[in-house]
């Protein structure tokens, strides 16, 4: 059960918490039974604090409603069965079906379809570490790259091959729109669902409604290992760094090791602050083949650094006199990679593996 | 509280205790350098035992109020950096450029030792320590 009382401080925490009387309109206007009204929007509430920080800002009221609308509905299925079932007695949780074996061979139909539809390069590298238990450093070196560029790679093909896998089971979508809305609920990316007016898809859109939970449910249990703070103030900063210390720790690292990381975040959510205002930063643990190590990514939507050769640059002046920013975070971690468009923003991913 | 400037005879000491922020830190510096002028101060004593990071704004912020307090005739010794803060600011490639004591006794003989005419009492930094937990 959650209550207001049971969560913390947390701005997006409070303002699903606020939900609830909305929620319970949406949800009494369907349901009768008061108990089952409580019920559903407990519900609501809890899967909402589990994607809370995979949604951008302005989807969070449009995907509560239509979770809420799901739980809905789902009930009326699971009482409606109930009622089908009441003359055989019978356990109506039996995972036995008759059509248990076409549902099988239906879902290694949509895994293949699905893996079709993933990049050449893309399917190679997914299929090497999932099927093969390659490691993202074996990997990274084949492909000429960085074990965390790798690692963040797998996790954009993992987003894509589950909506794929869901349109071939569920048949394609009705709107364009569709295919890239559940792509960024699916990948947890703020900024694409904010691009795409997602929360706005959501409501609209009945199919991208139905679709939307399985596809965070996956990734929600994927991801325990990670934080993720939003960054626009200078009070970010340090609660972006307190927060990757702690993630450093869980991971395994020491003391200094975890300092030297909460530096590296400071510095480039720092960046953020000053130059795009508005960002995030993602804290990960990563392990691969008995190695454990944090992989960290600070995005933005800023203007974007035109001259990244420039901005790495030692001593190159960013603020007050001192450009130790970029290069800095560069020194202190093992691994360090900028993307970066102008007028579309900056991405820098690092990372830094645990010695022992 | 986050941060505290006492007066002790010509000495300042300014203790931050807990996570700074930039704009705090800058604040700090403010602050520092205007109770430097009210108190026409000598020496002063910068406690950062509960800084958790000095990245590359926090040791430039603290380099600046060093050298800004030399300008005013003070001078300035920082105390109590954690030795994992140390060990990242090397990593990362910053001069500090300022000068650092263990704890806010040795900071204090080091004060003495440099400013004359001064000498601080034992029972101060009796005082002291226990504002400081
Ligand atoms: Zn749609």
């Amino acid at each position: 059960m959650i209550s207001p009382g049971d969560v913390g401080g947390d701005p997006l925490t409070e303002e699903i918490v606020e939900l609830t009387g909305l929620l319970r309109r949406v949800v009494g206007r369907r349901v009768r039974d008061r108990e089952a009204v409580d019920d559903i929007v407990q519900e609501t509430l809890a899967r909402l604090l589990a994607a809370r920080t995979r949604l951008d800002g302005r989807a969070i009221g449009p995907y509560a409603i239509v979770t809420a609308r799901n739980l809905v509905k789902s009930q009326w299925q699971r009482a409606d069965v109930g009622k089908r079932h009441e003359h055989r007695l019978a356990d109506t949780r039996d995972p036995v079906r008759p059509d248990e074996p076409l549902l099988e061979q239906e879902e290694a139909e949509a895994i293949r379809i699905a893996l079709d539809r993933l990049a050449p390069r893309e399917r190679d590298v997914l299929v090497a570490h999932v099927v093969e238990g390659r490691d993202t450093g074996s990997l990274a070196d084949d492909l000429a790259s960085t074990p965390g560029a790798v690692a963040a790679q797998l996790g954009r093909s993992r987003a894509k091959l589950r909506v794929e896998y869901i349109l071939a089971l569920e048949g394609e979508p009705p709107t364009r729109q569709c295919r890239p809305v559940l792509l960024s609920l699916s990948a947890g990316d703020r900024r694409r669902q904010g691009e795409l007016d997602a929360g706005y898809h959501l409501l609209d859109c009945d199919f991208c409604a139905s679709m939307s939970e399985p596809l965070f449910d996956r990734r929600a249990k994927a991801t325990a290992d990670e934080v993720r703070i939003p960054v626009t103030v200078d009070a970010d900063v340090v609660v972006a760094r307190q927060r990757g210390r702690e993630v450093a720790v869980q991971a395994g690292f020491s003391a200094t090791e975890a300092t030297v990381i909460a530096t590296a975040i400071s510095e480039i959510s720092r960046n953020i602050v000053r130059f795009a205002r508005r960002g995030e930063v993602t804290v990960t643990i990563l392990t691969d083949d008995g190695a454990s190590g944090v992989l960290v990514v600070a995005q933005d939507a800023g203007p974007g650094i035109p001259d990244i050769d420039l901005a790495l640059q030692e001593g190159h002046t960013t603020y007050g006199g001192l450009g130790l920013g970029l290069p800095g975070s560069r020194r202190l971690m093992d691994e360090f990679e900028i993307s970066s468009e102008v007028g579309r923003g900056t991405t820098v991913t690092m990372t830094k593996w645990h010695r022992r | 509280m986050f941060v505290s400037i006492l007066q002790q005879g010509d000495f300042l000491i300014a203790s931050i205790h807990a996570a700074l922020d930039d704009s705090e830190l800058m604040r700090f510096q403010k602050d520092v350098m205007a109770e430097i002028a009210n108190h026409r101060a000598k020496g002063v004593i910068i406690d950062v035992a509960a800084l958790d990071v000095l990245d590359s704004f926090g040791s430039w912020s603290l380099r600046n109020l060093v050298h800004m307090a030399r300008l005013r005739g003070a001078t300035t010794v920082i105390v109590g950096i954690q030795p994992e803060v140390a060990f990242s600011i090397v990593e990362l490639g910053m001069e500090l450029d300022v000068t650092t004591a263990l704890d806010l006794e040795n900071g204090l003989e080091y004060l003495e030792s440099v400013t004359t005419g001064h000498r601080a009492g034992k029972s101060m930094l009796g005082v002291l320590g226990s504002h400081d937990t």
